[in-house]
């Protein structure tokens, strides 16, 4: 279960309203590579991971991933809060407006709705995992996007820390790609087999077997 | 805190540092451009307590991701112990000032309903 705690993973105090920059961050919330999609990815995922440490990350991932939902969330709301009709109309918003007025609602930055179609899930720890890195990726990258397009120092902080967060999840969901794709694989011995057995196989394979094993000194 | 010199001293932030830039593991730390991590301060009792708070908080759950990979690592299974001691403690004493942070904070105990009382973490302050 999940139970509320009253507080933001990181502090957010957006005192400037901007609603261009509103509707570029609504895409870290509602879009392709979204927080939203993150924490489902994750959260529906952790069924099927193989063993406990799978299920512990991708439970322990997604859970914060919820919590970066709420910051994505109250950027927006703070962007947008104080904002007129005219503003509004201004930056594109109006029909955003028209359905939900000041409300969030999750939707890329040009206002397609969240989909489940971001995300999958196979039932395959391997294929799921690299779905997670190319995530993280994805979602650091526009992260990059969006401090490009800002000068405002309270929107950049967090962007900032978000940013980060990505890379600690992606180092994260590689441990465990790496643990998984080694886990079950025979161990390779890299060092010579010289015992005798092995060596009277080895030269029996040879085309010159014949010359050597029954060459006589 | 003497674990970061048992460790490997460059490895980990302490939790302050850590927690304004977003990442508890100096090996993983990755700047963007020029941009500096904002140093976060409390502007008041309240503020530098709950900074305080969300800083502990994010050192153990730093702790909590890296131990899922790494269930085997004594030190740093002793290290979220210590933080979470503290975030425990830290917490209790936020709530019994400044208003519950869970539902399981004896700060609910007054009348009205103190969960419906302090302001949620969304709104600019």
């Amino acid at each position: 279960m999940f139970s509320y705690k009253k507080m933001l993973q990181y502090p957010i105090n957006i005192k400037k309203k901007d609603l261009r920059m509103a509707k570029y961050l609504v895409t870290q919330y509602g879009g392709a590579n979204g927080e939203l999609g993150a924490a489902l990815r994750y959260l529906n995922q952790r069924f099927t991971m193989p063993d406990d440490r799978g299920k512990a990350l991708l439970t322990d991932i997604g859970t914060e991933e919820l919590g970066h939902v709420e910051m994505l969330e109250t950027m927006i709301y703070q962007l947008m809060k104080d904002a007129t009709l005219e503003e509004i109309k201004d930056a594109g918003l109006d029909a955003h407006y028209a359905e939900h007025a000041k409300a969030l609602f999750p939707t890329d930055a040009n206002g397609v709705p969240f989909t489940t179609t971001y995300f999958a899930t196979t039932g395959d720890a391997l294929a799921d995992l690299s779905e997670d890195m190319a995530a993280e990726q994805k979602a650091r990258a526009v992260y990059e996007n969006l401090i490009d397009l800002t000068d405002d120092p309270d929107v950049i902080a967090p962007l900032l820390w978000l940013r980060q967060r990505e890379i600690v999840h992606y180092a994260r969901f590689k441990e465990l790609f790496e643990y998984y794709q080694n886990k079950d694989k025979p161990k390779v011995d890299t060092n010579v087999n010289y015992s005798d057995e092995f060596m009277e196989g080895f030269f029996q394979q040879l085309p010159v077997n014949d010359l050597i094993m029954n060459r006589r000194f | 805190m003497n674990y970061y010199s048992m460790r490997n001293s460059s490895y980990l932030f302490r939790p302050t540092e850590g927690y304004d830039v977003g990442n508890l593991f100096q090996n993983l730390y990755d700047e963007y451009k020029n941009y500096k991590p904002r140093k976060l301060e409390g502007r008041n009792e309240k503020e530098k307590a709950y900074l305080e708070l969300s800083r502990i908080a994010f050192a153990m759950h730093e702790v909590n991701l890296y131990l899922d990979t790494h269930p085997d690592d004594r030190m740093m299974i002793q290290l979220f112990n210590d933080y979470r001691k503290m975030y425990i403690e830290m917490e209790e004493k936020y709530e019994n000032a400044y208003g519950p942070i869970t539902t399981c904070s004896n700060a609910m105990e007054g009348v009205p309903f103190a969960w419906v009382e302090k302001t949620f973490p969304w709104e600019v302050n």
